[in-house]
């Protein structure tokens, strides 16, 4: 090489350098991006406490129950919180709980889940419907006493958010999710089509 | 097809079916005969799974339960889910469970319930069931701790709940009961996402013994992991010959209604298993692990097949 190309090919190597380094120096600092699920889910929580707050005051006014040998006491109680609850909620919709946005992101995240499990689980998981008789489910709807509750699967739960589970907890109707008031046995919000 | 072919067909489908109906109609008066040791001071309960329908056959399985009773009696039974099938009303817990039961409840017999997928979760108020207003909880009888898990919802927090629980047991025997069996070779199968979640727990912790339902049938699994799986699912429904013994069931039932005893004695289990009629279909000891020495399980099947050897921890993990 002779020492004209070097000096060449030196200034050429210290200029792309130099770029380099500019380019660096202005990058912005690493920012941590907001997780865009995080507002979606930060409302839902607030909406689950909203309604929390909601059947806790309707219910504290009938007292606790505590155990009972008399099944007739379990099930006025549980006819009355509904009862309540569907006065209290009497104009609810689809979404109110599950909002658009929220149920966007869990569909997809359901969606996906399934995609990635081996067929075995998704086998089972259609059987867990097998017992369940076609219904569709809506909102302020008792679910209806005489069916199973099909299991729901495990390791999809631990994707949703925690839910007080004392009092709410996710059903799977077939291709449903519906968010249930458990000791009401009532259903408070419903996402079609959220399950392959 | 012509009146006379169908009178033909007609025949043939009642002789066809006439043993089938001579089982389910017979009554419960063999001979209870007992196959465990009746230790002093041993823990000593009852295994009964999927039997809430309150029909013929769950009330024959019951006489047969008070039967055994009165050779060995329990103070507790443990009830795998599917207490109470269909309506909830007042009137089916009386059919489905106080009826049946009612000489064992007479008798002072605890029930113990877990909750199964035709179970209201609201039976969790229902004081004969002992689930203190909870879905899963925990017990502690003799040197046995008992672990009652809700599988039909098997949430994080319930996960958390018991894995606290497992490390703060200072019990010798960990038994943990719930509706869906993580192996069987029945129909469903066995719920692999329950076992991807629970086994490393049981095995963390020294889980010794695992009672499931759910599957109409009776199984006693070949040791998985070190842990002695039973599935007792036929105390009322049956599905008849829904299982498979083989690499994965050491033995299986499925030709009439069962339930199960058990009994406790320092390191030993002895279990029973017996059929509505009175007929053991499964009987033996489960050694359970002290330090490093294996849990260990010797078992005299019945009927015509040879005694089973016995058996280590170390049997494959089936696919199934």
């Amino acid at each position: 090489m002779s020492l004209t190309k070097w000096r060449g090919s030196l200034v050429r190597t210290g200029i792309a350098g130099l770029l380099a380094a500019t380019a660096l120096g202005c990058k912005e600092p690493y920012e941590e991006r907001p997780d865009p699920t995080a507002a979606v889910y930060a409302d839902f929580g607030q909406r689950i406490d909203a309604y929390v707050k909601l059947r806790d005051s309707l219910a504290s006014n009938m007292g606790a129950l505590d155990e009972t040998k008399s099944q007739a006491e379990i099930a006025a109680r549980a006819t009355t919180l509904a009862t309540l609850i569907q006065r209290a909620r009497d104009s609810a919709k689809q979404g109110d709980i599950f909002t658009p946005e929220f149920a966007t992101v869990t569909v997809t995240l359901i969606k996906t889940e399934y995609k990635q499990e081996i067929d075995s689980v998704v086998e089972q998981r259609d059987d867990a419907q097998e017992e369940l008789p076609n219904f569709v489910p809506a909102v302020n709807m008792l679910y209806p006493t005489t069916y199973p509750l099909a299991t729901f699967p495990a390791t999809l739960l631990k994707l949703l958010p925690a839910l007080p589970t004392d009092k709410i907890e996710y059903r799977i109707v077939t291709h449903y999710l519906i968010l249930r008031d458990v000791e009401a046995n009532l259903i408070i919000d419903v996402i079609p089509n959220a399950v392959p | 097809m012509n009146t006379r072919t169908r009178i033909r067909l007609a025949v043939l489908a009642a002789l066809w079916s006439a043993p089938l109906a001579a089982q389910q109609t017979q009554t419960t008066t063999a001979t209870a005969s007992l196959a465990l040791p009746k230790r002093a001071n041993s823990v000593r309960f009852l295994v009964i799974g999927d039997a809430g329908t309150g029909d013929k056959v769950q009330n024959e399985t019951a006489a047969q339960m008070f039967n055994y009773y009165k050779l060995f009696p329990f103070t507790f039974a443990i009830l795998l889910g599917d207490n109470i099938y269909g309506a909830s009303r007042p009137q089916d817990f009386a059919k489905k469970f106080e009826q049946p039961y009612k000489a064992l409840l007479d008798a002072k017999v605890e029930f113990n319930a877990a909750l199964g997928n035709h179970d209201d979760p609201n039976q969790k108020f229902y004081k004969p069931f002992n689930l203190g207003g909870q879905r899963y909880r925990t017990f502690k009888k003799g040197n046995v701790r008992f672990f009652v898990l809700d599988s039909n919802y098997m949430d994080p927090e319930q996960v958390a709940w018991l894995e606290k629980e497992l490390a703060a047991s200072g019990s010798d025997w960990k038994i943990a009961y719930f509706h869906h069996p993580m192996y069987t070779t029945a129909r469903r199968g066995p719920e692999i996402e329950l076992r991807k979640i629970l086994e490393p727990v049981f095995v963390k912790y020294g889980v010794d013994v695992v009672f499931t339902g759910h599957e109409h049938i009776y199984e006693r699994i070949y040791p998985q992991q070190g842990i002695h799986y039973f599935v007792a699912g036929g105390s009322a429904k049956l599905r008849p010959g829904d299982t498979r013994p083989g690499k994965v069931t050491e033995v299986g039932f499925a030709e009439d209604r069962s339930f199960m005893l058990v009994e406790i004695a320092g390191n030993d289990l002895f279990f029973q298993a017996i059929s509505r009629t009175g007929k053991t279909v499964d009987k033996g000891t489960i050694r359970r692990k002290v330090g490093a020495a294996p849990s260990t399980v010797s078992a005299t099947k019945p009927a015509a097949k040879p005694p089973a050897k016995p058996t280590g921890t170390a049997a494959p993990r089936p696919d199934a």
